[in-house]
């Protein structure tokens, strides 16, 4: 049996307590401006997932749309005395007001956002990194001048990249915010500088007064409180460019470390699917049920969603919403009416217009990025009572 | 009487038994003194990793100027309270914040 003496189960009694506590967080979990209740992962700075029951409709509403931010946000910036410093390789460098970007012709272009880590706490060996569910994505109305218009304005030569840093900077050591696009990217025409977001101002939260919008790409590419747009010749090489958001160009055994000159810088995202309802694990009454989500692939369009309810024996397509765009995402439903209580294993399987298919296993990585395997939840149908 | 008492008591310090409980204690100090510039204890306390794991964590950080003081001690509050043995914690909502979020505090 075990046996300790006094001083060892006090001070084993103030760990635990004291654990406990600060497990708990910092005491009473904060109010999130101009946001409903969100899954909280970390409160500085405001780390948010969207909960699956806020997913019902095409567009995510701003106040219910997930929050990702690397280091401390930047302090707002007066909107008179903002600044978008346009140089590099440009025939006349610049200094854009919020007016002058204005001025430029606007577009609406209605695209998803997704953290590259959405879906990493399902990885299994676990790894580091905020444990984000299904709900680190969101589709929203991105409103602003094109890119493209911007560097025409400065007379951009045709380099290969554009450097895009954002306001907010490191605490002691810790990298700058800075990211690099293919000028390919940069000039399409759904790539924006957002000044709004779902038809209103874009919140700070969300990058205000400036974000870039890089549709069908990962998330950490659309740079939030953007100053500086810079064209160059060669790639960022920062933290957020090399080693961080890259994948392993060839598939590791799980739970391996990857080879630093085999990652490559992701772009693009892979097709995906979720299951937004029912929850995971719900208890749901004997009768018609609604199996609903959404899909998406990256710059590809969804082409079909397939569900099953018996744990991928068989398979049905459900309906999809309309449009059938790239960058957004499409809703599905399905309409189910099992015959007999008991548990069920619901699957759902994305098919994009490139061909590509949801797999059964999603590519093991280190930093737990692209997770995109078929979502399965568990639902218990009861008997009404 | 007492044998109950003692197994309530073993109940409590399981994560700490393979731990020094000072040592622990001390690197749950230097986490709440040392980790929180730059982020929340909360992103930490929600992770589920191998000792080889927060090793490199512990790397990254001290890379990027968290002054690291017990190196061994936080790492072993670190394994002993959040090991990959250790269940995922439960979800914690933020409350419902309302008011404008054009204009978010700081």
């Amino acid at each position: 049996m075990l046996t300790l003496n006094r001083r060892e189960i006090l001070a084993a009694l103030a760990t635990a307590t004291a654990a406990r506590l600060m497990r708990g967080g910092e005491d009473e979990p904060p109010a999130i401006l101009g946001k409903r209740p969100m899954i909280l992962h970390n409160d500085l700075p405001e780390d948010l997932e969207t909960p699956v029951r806020y997913f019902g409709t095409w567009l995510t509403p701003t106040d219910s749309f997930f929050v990702r931010q690397h280091l401390p946000r930047p302090r707002p910036i007066e909107s008179a005395a903002f600044r978008l410093t346009v140089n590099g390789m440009v025939a006349k460098p610049l200094e854009l007001t919020l007016e002058d970007l204005r001025r430029l012709p606007q577009y609406t272009v209605p695209a998803v956002i997704e953290c590259t880590g959405n879906g990493r706490a399902f990885y299994s060996p676990k790894v580091p990194g905020i444990q984000w569910g299904r709900g680190a994505i969101g589709n929203a109305e991105w409103k602003g001048p094109r890119v493209s218009d911007v560097l025409k304005l400065a007379g951009a030569s045709s380099a290969a990249y554009v450097e895009i840093d954002g306001a907010d900077s490191g605490v002691a050591k810790t990298p700058d915010f800075v990211r690099s696009l293919p000028m390919t990217k940069a000039l399409h025409p759904a790539t924006l500088l957002a000044l709004e977001m779902n038809g209103g101002p874009l919140p700070d939260l969300h990058g205000a007064p400036v974000r870039l919008i890089v549709p069908g790409w990962d998330g950490t590419s659309s740079v939030k409180w953007v100053v500086r747009l810079s064209i160059t010749d060669i790639r960022n090489n920062g933290f957020f460019m090399n080693p961080g958001y890259r994948f392993p160009k060839y598939n590791l055994p799980p739970g391996t470390p990857a080879k630093p000159d085999e990652l490559e810088v992701i772009e693009g995202m892979p097709v995906k699917s979720s299951i937004t309802a029912p929850e995971d694990q719900s208890k749901v009454a004997l009768g018609p049920i609604a199996i609903r989500g959404f899909a998406w692939a990256g710059e590809e369009a969804i082409e079909r969603v397939e569900v099953s309810t018996d744990g991928g024996s068989k398979w049905r397509e459900a309906e999809l919403s309309a449009p059938k765009l790239p960058f957004a995402w499409r809703l599905w439903r399905l309409n189910w009416q099992p015959s007999d209580p008991g548990y069920y294993t619901i699957l759902s399987r994305a098919t994009d217009s490139a061909g590509r298919v949801q797999p059964i296993v999603a590519r093991w990585n280190p930093s737990g990025y692209l997770y995109n395997a078929i979502d399965r939840i568990g639902v218990i149908v009861e008997k009404a009572s | 009487m007492k044998r109950k008492v003692m197994w309530v008591l073993a109940g409590f310090v399981a994560p700490a038994l393979c731990a020094d409980p000072a040592t622990v204690e001390l690197g749950q100090k230097e986490e709440a003194s040392n980790c929180i510039a730059c982020h929340s204890v909360r992103i930490i306390h929600s992770q589920r990793l191998t000792k080889a794991a927060w090793n490199r964590e512990l790397d990254k950080m001290a890379g990027w100027g968290a002054p690291i003081e017990n190196r061994e001690a936080v790492l072993e509050y670190l394994v002993s309270n959040f090991g990959d043995d250790k269940a995922p914690p439960a979800l914690t909502m933020t409350r419902a914040g309302n008011g404008n979020p054009t204009q978010a505090s700081h």
